[in-house]
């Protein structure tokens, strides 16, 4: 039976480690929904409670009407859509081209890539100024919105190609044999064949341009251009701290990054095996 | 290698028929990848030659004043014990503490969800959590939960007996420690990731093996895990220590430019206020240029160490 005891007593190890671990990694954001939906007096209270009875939604509405939210929440809407879209479009052109046709230099940039991840955000930051001011692009969303697309592209080359280059030339031909023309081939044939990595760049490029502060904080300065972390960070400092209110902005913010994620993951998920085994 | 032989017989073999283009098929390489290069070589590699040029000038952020000074900025730093040194110090407490317990968290993790139990899709699924929630997120939502007065872990800590006086955590002493805990939250998924990914590869004979041999728990972690997993921690401390040494938004965000601020005051957040708090734009440029620097050679120190290591 000493056996049976020792085998219980390790499920028993495993199942309050799970635990501690949901525990560590869930309950903060657990504790961010239940801070933004409690009334004030059991949010500002010595003696917290886990749960609450009448739950409000009075911190949302205080956070839509008396602060800019709402204008970045849609400012960082279009930057990171716009930026989710033309990595995807620039970054699937650049991978075709790369996998389909032969030229001098091929090899070099593939290679190169990723050595551009060498530079942390922190050490391009300061002649990045300079140079999107000398090109008028500072306090603009096209300025955020390029730099987003140019920080995302070399890992997005990186896996498109992978993907491209597991799709059979052979299949293209075919539909060219057919009739259809290079630009049909690749929309009807490669592109849906490519479609989760092209889900996982956009969720790439999604979440880089969402989070990303850094940049958003240097290059815009009016208040109405501002994107989520920056106004947040500002709304955050500019005032005694409405707890309920801050982390109802919280909820919101972590909502679009996590719902991306989890709508398009299984995608992902098949697209990670995918270029893996065949790129 | 291999991958690029096969793709050029491929292409050798699959080169579609000519269908009498005016332009030669080769040039579409060029223009379809021209958007892409240009981004790349504008707005990131043009930038960091750049700011080698900058580094060597007085520069100011909004005035035109712009002099050559040669190394004078970096000679500065030198000679900047308040800032410079001081700063390179917080930041390797910082980033040696932090990736030392993100690694230790994110290993243990690891292997528990490689064990076999009933809900391990979902305790995956939540251990991502804190990896995918933006950056501004974490920050007020930790200052929130170590709040000083009404924050839930003070409440816990005294509830369960754990502390008799409350600490506070955002003090000049405990800042530091209250900011390698977060980072730890929010980073060790990474680890995570890339552990599970290669555990799941190991040959469970291997374990077998090892049981009949009479090795417990501790045993098969050193002589079957860890040789396994070896190679992937490499790459991972590598990844991580470079991340955290070039840490910005968590710092600055979490603790600010005065005050608190002064307490966690890396290089990063250093070169962030030389440039546009101060606007000492060439300044600010010699301290990238130093990161990076620092980078290199720890790199190569880093991969020198571990051959010698993998010879022994």
């Amino acid at each position: 039976m000493r056996v049976d005891f020792r085998m219980l007593l390790a499920r028993l190890v495993v199942y309050g480690a799970a635990l501690v671990l949901i525990t560590l990694c869930g309950f903060p954001l657990l504790w961010m929904v239940l801070t933004s939906i409690k009334p004030d007096r059991e949010i500002l209270s010595a003696t917290p409670t886990f749960w609450t009875d009448s739950p409000h939604f009075e911190a949302f509405e205080r956070l839509f009407e008396t602060t800019n939210f709402l204008t970045y929440f849609a400012n960082s809407l279009i930057v990171a859509g716009s930026a989710t879209v033309l990595t995807v479009f620039v970054g699937a052109l650049a991978a075709y081209g790369i996998t389909r046709f032969r030229f001098r230099g091929r090899e070099l940039v593939a290679g190169s890539m990723l050595f551009t991840y060498m530079f942390a955000p922190i050490m391009i930051v300061v002649p990045f100024f300079i140079v999107m001011r000398n090109l008028g692009l500072v306090n603009s969303h096209l300025g955020l919105i390029l730099s987003y697309t140019t920080f995302s592209l070399p890992f997005s080359m990186w896996l498109l190609r992978s993907f491209f280059q597991s799709i059979p030339i052979d299949l293209e031909e075919a539909a060219m044999v057919d009739g259809a023309s290079r630009p049909q081939a690749v929309i009807r044939v490669i592109l849906p064949m490519a479609f989760p990595g092209l889900i996982a760049v956009s969720i790439f490029t999604f979440i880089v341009a969402w989070n990303d502060y850094l940049f958003a904080r240097v290059l815009i300065a009016s208040d109405n251009l501002k994107t989520l972390p920056v106004g947040i960070q500002d709304l955050y400092e500019s005032t005694v701290t409405d707890w309920g209110m801050v982390m109802a902005a919280g909820v919101m913010i972590t909502l679009p990054a996590l719902a991306f994620f989890i709508v398009v993951q299984r995608y992902l998920v098949a697209g990670w095996g995918a270029g893996a085994v065949k790129g | 290698m291999h991958d690029a032989v096969a793709r050029t017989e491929t292409l050798d073999h699959g080169e579609p028929p000519p269908r009498g283009r005016r332009i030669p098929e080769h040039w579409w390489g060029y223009v379809l990848l021209a958007p892409a290069v240009i981004l790349v070589l504008g707005l990131i590699l043009y930038p960091v030659v750049y700011s080698f040029w900058i580094s060597l000038h007085a520069k100011h952020a909004y005035l035109p004043i712009e002099t050559f000074i040669g190394l004078e900025n970096y000679a500065a730093l030198l000679d900047d014990d308040e800032c410079f040194w001081r700063g390179l110090r917080l930041g390797a407490i910082f980033a040696v503490s932090s990736v030392g317990l993100q690694l230790v968290v994110g290993v243990a993790a690891a292997m528990l969800l490689n064990e076999s139990f009933v809900g391990r899709a979902f305790a995956r699924g939540v251990t991502l959590f804190p990896y995918m929630v933006p950056m501004i997120v974490v920050v007020i939502l930790m200052r929130w939960i170590f709040n000083d007065s009404y924050g839930v872990l003070k409440y816990l800590l005294q509830a369960s007996g754990l502390v008799d006086d409350p600490i506070i955590w955002f003090s000049p002493d405990n800042v530091m420690l209250t900011l390698i805990l977060v980072s730890t939250w929010t980073f060790f998924p990474f680890v995570v990731i890339g552990t599970l990914a290669r555990l799941q590869t190991i040959d469970p004979e291997l374990y077998a093996a090892a049981k009949v041999d009479g090795a417990g728990p501790l045993r098969r972690f050193y002589h079957v895990t860890l040789p396994q997993i070896r190679n992937v921690l490499f790459v991972i401390v590598l990844l991580r220590f470079m991340f955290m040494f070039t840490k910005f938004d968590l710092i600055w965000l979490f603790a600010g430019a005065g005050g608190l601020g002064y307490y966690v005051r890396t290089l990063p957040v250093y070169t962030y206020v030389r440039t546009f708090g101060e606007l000492q734009v060439g300044a600010g440029a010699a301290l990238s240029v130093t990161l990076f620097l620092m980078l290199v050679i720890f790199s190569i120190f880093y991969f020198t160490t571990f051959r010698r290591d993998e010879q022994l």
